[in-house]
Formats: C-alpha cells, sequence, structure tokens
C-alpha cells in the first residue's frame, strides 16, 4: 500500500512539473521574441511624447507613405479577392486536366522568396528587361512606380484567399448549386444566395491575411519600389530608411502604426475563427 | 407531363454509364428507376433533369424536344439522395427559394410567398420548423423538406433520387406511403431511383429495371414480377435459388452453362416423397413476419436452398427440426435463354398442391 501510494505521488508530480516547465518555456519564449519587442516598439516611438509621435505620422513623407500603403492595399486586395474567389470555384467545383499543376501555381508566391519575387517583375519590365524597350516607347512607367509595386504586392498576396477557401468549396461539393440550379436559379443568384454566404467566414479570414500582408510586404516591394521619397515609398520601406537615417522616434512611430495593424488583424482574425465555429456546431 | 427518352447514351469518360436508353413515361405515372449500385440511375434521373448533357440520343417532354434546353428551362423538381438543402437559410426560406429567385415580373409577392410556403409545409406536415435550420430537422424531416422545396416551383416533372435511401426502416415505411398519397393528391409525373426492389414494387406504377446502364426490363410491378425478361430481371426481383448443371431438370436443360431458378416460395414442401421430388435435409428453421422459410440442403446434389412457407401452411405440414427429412419438389423451376429474351420456359410438370 505505502509503496504504491508513493509511487502514484510521485507519478502526479513528475508531470505537473513537466507542464509547467513546459508553460513557463513557451511563455519565456513568448515573452522574449514578441511581448517585449511589440512593447519596445510603442515604447521607442512614445519615449519623446505624445506631440512628437503625431508630428512625424503627420510630416509628409511619412503620411505619403501611408497613403501610399493603404492605395496598394486598396488595389491589390479586392483583385485579389475577386480572383482568388474564382480561381478556387474553378478548382473545386469543375474537372479539368492539370488541376494538380494549377493548385501547385498558386503556390509558388509562398514557395518563393519575395526579393526573387521583385527582381522577376524587375527583370520582365525594367529599363533593362524583356519589356523594357516596349514600355519605354509607350511611356509607361512600372518598375520603381506605383504599377511595379501593385504588381509586387499582388504576387506575393495571391494564395491567401485561394488557399483558404479552396477546402471550404471542396468540402462542400456542388449539390447545393445544383439544387439551386433546378429551382430556377441563375448563375449570379447562385453565387450571391447559395455559394457566397457558404464561404463568407473563411473568404472573410482569407482577405484580412491578404490585407496584413499586402501592408505589411517588404521585400518584393523593395526591389520594384526604388524608395523614392513621398513618392513610391510604402509604409515597410519608410521605417527602413528613418531607421537608416538614426531617427529612431519616426521609424518606430511608423512601426507602431504596422504593429497596431497586426494587432487589429489578429483581433478580427479571432473574431472570424469564434464566429465560423459558432456557425459550425 | 409525358417523358419521352430516346436512345440516349451518356459516357464518363470511356466508361457508358447510360447505354442507349430508350424509355417512355406517361403523364402522371409513377415510375421507378430499379437497378444494383452503378447501374446508372443517377445518371439517367440527371439526364432527364439537364444536369448531365447526354452525348446522343433526344429527351421529350411532352412530345417536345427538350435535350438542349438548360435545367432552368425544364422546370423539374429534383430531390437529391442527400437532400442538399441551403445550410445557411431557415427552412422557410429553403422551400421559397425557388419563388424568391423568379425575375421580377413573374415573382409572387411576400404574402404571396408566405402563404405558398407555409401550404407547402402544411403539405408536408411540418409547418412548424419553419424557423429552423437544416441541421436541426432529422433526416425524414430533412427529406419532406427537400421535396416540398422542389414542389415549391410547380413542377410538372418529380425526379427523386434515392428518396428514402438514408433513413430508418420505419420511417422509410411511413414515408412511401405518404408519398405514394402525395402522388395521388397532385398527380404530377414522377421518377424515383431506388435500388430496394420492394420499394419498387411496393409504390411504384412503372418499374425500370436497369443494369450496366441499359435497360432490361419495362413493365408493371406484376408484370416484371410475375413475366421477367431474363435471369437479371428475376434474380433481382426476389429472392432467389439458383441451380446448375444435374440440379436442373433434363428437360430444361438448353447447354453445361444454363442457370435454373426458383423462388423460395415456390418451392413446395412435403412428407412424402412424390415422383418429382427429392429428398432435402432441414438445416435452419426461422420465421419473418408472416412467413416461414426453411434452409434446406439437397441430398440428391448437395445443393443448400431456402424455402419459403406461409405460417399456415407451416402448421399443416408441422414444426420442422434441423436435421429432418423433408421432400422438396422443384417443378417451377424456370430458365431464361439469354439469347432471346423475354422467354422463361418453366418446367412442364404437374405442380403438386400440398
Ligand atoms: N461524374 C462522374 N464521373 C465519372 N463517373 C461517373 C460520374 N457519375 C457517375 N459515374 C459512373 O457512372 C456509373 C453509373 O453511375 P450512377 O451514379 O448513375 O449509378 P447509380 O445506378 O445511381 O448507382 P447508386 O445506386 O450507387 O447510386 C458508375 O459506374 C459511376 O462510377
Ligand atoms: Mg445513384
Amino acid at each position: 500500500m505505502y509503496v504504491k501510494a508513493a509511487a502514484d505521488k510521485k507519478g502526479n508530480l513528475v508531470p505537473l512539473m513537466r507542464k509547467w516547465v513546459l508553460i513557463l518555456i513557451s511563455l519565456t519564449f513568448v515573452g522574449v521574441f514578441i511581448l517585449v519587442p511589440l512593447a519596445a516598439v510603442f515604447f521607442e516611438a512614445l519615449k519623446k511624447g505624445i506631440e512628437l509621435y503625431f508630428l512625424s505620422l503627420t510630416e509628409p513623407d511619412a503620411w505619403s507613405a501611408i497613403k501610399l500603403t493603404l492605395t496598394i492595399a486598396a488595389i491589390s486586395v479586392p483583385l485579389n479577392t475577386l480572383f482568388g474567389v474564382i480561381a478556387a470555384w474553378g478548382i473545386a467545383k469543375f474537372e479539368f486536366k492539370g488541376k494538380n499543376i494549377l493548385i501547385t501555381l498558386i503556390d509558388i508566391p509562398f514557395a518563393v522568396s519575395p526579393v526573387i519575387a521583385g527582381l522577376v517583375f524587375v527583370l520582365l519590365f525594367g529599363s533593362q528587361g524583356l519589356l523594357g524597350p516596349f514600355l519605354e516607347a509607350h511611356n509607361v512607367k512600372i518598375i520603381f512606380a506605383i504599377p511595379g509595386i501593385v504588381l509586387a504586392t499582388i504576387f506575393v498576396t495571391f494564395p491567401f484567399v485561394v488557399r483558404e477557401l479552396l477546402p471550404i468549396m471542396e468540402e462542400q461539393g456542388t449539390e447545393e448549386e445544383q439544387a439551386a440550379l433546378t429551382l430556377g436559379a441563375g448563375g449570379w443568384q447562385i453565387f450571391w444566395r447559395v455559394t457566397l454566404p457558404n464561404i463568407k467566414w473563411g473568404l472573410l479570414y482569407g482577405v484580412i491575411l491578404c490585407n496584413a500582408r499586402a501592408m505589411g510586404e517588404f521585400g518584393a516591394v523593395s526591389v520594384v519600389s526604388g524608395h523614392i521619397r513621398g513618392l513610391t515609398n510604402t509604409l515597410p520601406l519608410h521605417v527602413e530608411i528613418l531607421y537608416n537615417e538614426y531617427n529612431f522616434t519616426a521609424a518606430f512611430a511608423s512601426a507602431s502604426l504596422l504593429a497596431l495593424l497586426a494587432l487589429f488583424t489578429l483581433l478580427l482574425k479571432s473574431i472570424v475563427e469564434w464566429k465560423s465555429i459558432k456557425k459550425r456546431h | 407531363m409525358s417523358i419521352s427518352i430516346n436512345s440516349v447514351s451518356k459516357a464518363f469518360g470511356l466508361y457508358p454509364a447510360v447505354n442507349n436508353v430508350s424509355l417512355t413515361i406517361p403523364k402522371g405515372d409513377f415510375a421507378a428507376l430499379l437497378g444494383p449500385s452503378g447501374s446508372g440511375k443517377t445518371t439517367l434521373l440527371r439526364l432527364i433533369a439537364g444536369l448531365e448533357n447526354p452525348n446522343q440520343g433526344r429527351i421529350l417532354f411532352n412530345g417536345i424536344d427538350y435535350t438542349d434546353k438548360s435545367v432552368k428551362e425544364r422546370k423539374v423538381g429534383f430531390v437529391f439522395q442527400q437532400y442538399a438543402l441551403f445550410k445557411h437559410m431557415t427552412i422557410f426560406e429553403n422551400v421559397a427559394f425557388g419563388l424568391k429567385v423568379r425575375p421580377r415580373k413573374s415573382r409572387p409577392s411576400k404574402q404571396q410567398i408566405h402563404e405558398k410556403v407555409f401550404e407547402l409545409l402544411k403539405l408536408v406536415q411540418l409547418e412548424n420548423t419553419a424557423a429552423r435550420y437544416p441541421a436541426q430537422l432529422s433526416g425524414g424531416q430533412r427529406q419532406r423538406i427537400a421535396l416540398a422545396r422542389a414542389l415549391a416551383v410547380e413542377p410538372e416533372v418529380l425526379l427523386l433520387d434515392e428518396p428514402f435511401g438514408a433513413l430508418d426502416a420505419k420511417v422509410r415505411q411511413e414515408l412511401r406511403l405518404w408519398l405514394r398519397e402525395l402522388h395521388q393528391k397532385l398527380n404530377i409525373t414522377t421518377v424515383f431511383v431506388t435500388h430496394d426492389q420492394e420499394e419498387a414494387l411496393e409504390m411504384a406504377d412503372t418499374i425500370v429495371v436497369m443494369n450496366h446502364g441499359q435497360i432490361e426490363q419495362i413493365g408493371s410491378p406484376e408484370k416484371v414480377y410475375n413475366d421477367p425478361a431474363n435471369s437479371f430481371v428475376y434474380s433481382f426481383l426476389g429472392r432467389v435459388n439458383e441451380f446448375r448443371g444435374d440440379s436442373i431438370p433434363q428437360e430444361l436443360r438448353l447447354n453445361e452453362e444454363t442457370a435454373g431458378y426458383i423462388r423460395p416460395h415456390e418451392i413446395v414442401l412435403s412428407r412424402t416423397a412424390l415422383d418429382t421430388s427429392s429428398p432435402s435435409e432441414v438445416i435452419h428453421v426461422h420465421t419473418v413476419g408472416s412467413a416461414v422459410r426453411v434452409e434446406l440442403k439437397r441430398l440428391d446434389t448437395d445443393d443448400i436452398l431456402e424455402a419459403e412457407l406461409s405460417t399456415e401452411k407451416y402448421r399443416q405440414i408441422g414444426p420442422l427440426i434441423k436435421g429432418e427429412m423433408l421432400y422438396a419438389d422443384f417443378s417451377r423451376m424456370v430458365i431464361f435463354d439469354d439469347d432471346r429474351p423475354n422467354q422463361a420456359k418453366v418446367s412442364n410438370k404437374i405442380v403438386t398442391a400440398l
């Protein structure tokens, strides 16, 4: 009896300790690598007072970077949403040859380094590039201009919506759509009334992630933008420039905006996740 | 609306799911497409609805060619095997869907839609579920809502894919009767798919027996049951004992491959030997409802077979126990010459009644 009880005690104690050790390690890790830096961003940004903070955000170059970032997102997110829905619809609801190849191609932006993505566009549209002479002759500027940034952003953020929708659409199959068809609904009616409501949470989730990446993208945009202040500087690029100029307060003020965006994205993401889980039960 | 299917074929890749099928279903008929899994029943139903396009052949409604018309133009009601209710809509919205998607000119008013939906919910006896979601209904209730939804658009043809496939035996039985009554009330030309021969025999006016994408026989339940066109129809429509070689009376045998068939209830059992009967040993006896099934071993050929008696007959013959000897008469055995269909040969010996 006694021996058994001791063994039991031991058996209980070890897992309990293990549990706390594991939790402690995780907490330390999250603290050191995520919470402390995040706090540091806001601390540095606000160190010299709230006035300077707002001043560095409303200063013309910063303001133009904010506007450009919003513009880029406003163009690329809707396009990728539309394109993502169409691609996911096509892949999930129809059978065709080369389907698997298409799915693999969609993943390329995830697999390839963003810098390379940017370089590809420079090689295509830059003045030394494949289409460079043609574009120059027609006075179209893509590289070191806004169109290049939009293209690079679309490329990098393309998979988010499709990847989110594909499994949902595949799981749902086409029976509800066929039922709608036999009840006399047309193509648009079927999309708005049957397909979209069934994918809306997944779609929203994809759009949120797509947006976060579109606003935060650095590598690909850095290659194609040319870093022209007040013209082709997005918020992440602006942060880098300020930092390189030792203008820490301004750099961290801009960075804090991106950090806020991240926090806001996470919040939205949790709400959407919570809603879609609730719907399923 | 009458439906004519003229030499219709549909292949998936190289596989012919429906192969040169011709069939006419008169107006107001209640027809069953009966066949084993993979025989092309669903495909044929989807061809009628326009959910699949035939590779060849024509489909006519009321004598008018509808082959190239869209699903929408065909105005058929279709009930899917898994119901396919709209998960995110309430039952009311599900039933109202077909009315709400009509073009503005022919769309009923809100009030009219409301009335129509409740009229249909009443018809399927589920008025109190209007505010619920499909996930909150039982299988049988979902089935009836799917039917109400299909009826909302006032189709002239109703197509049902295994309407009771996913339900338990009791609910199934209830819904069979209910659907039959509903058909009598509404008199819509109805085609339903089933692989359950009992269901087809019990419900349908016309049975279309399918196998390997082709039609084996079309006819009334009595016709296909009592006068099957070939061995497939015979075997598919009821319990059957199959014999080969020496177990078949000499005068019936066409060649080595000939198979003889007899249904369990056609085997006549007696305790005394008749000149045509074979001695058999009782292996197992069990009662199923109003019938008694007796498993036997034929001692002259070693075949294992099943005979069926009414409880009344069983009482006359007396209780049977395992190992007991009986005499079984196979005079009503039939063979099919599948090269010359529709020619079942029946053994011409006199059937001795007990
Ligand atoms: N979309 C499709 N693509 C490829 N093959 C198909 C498709 N639909 C059906 N088939 C094939 O066609 C044949 C007939 O299918 P169908 O669904 O019509 O059979 P069924 O008689 O309804 O069978 P069940 O009783 O199992 O539902 C099957 O062999 C099936 O594998
Ligand atoms: Mg089927």
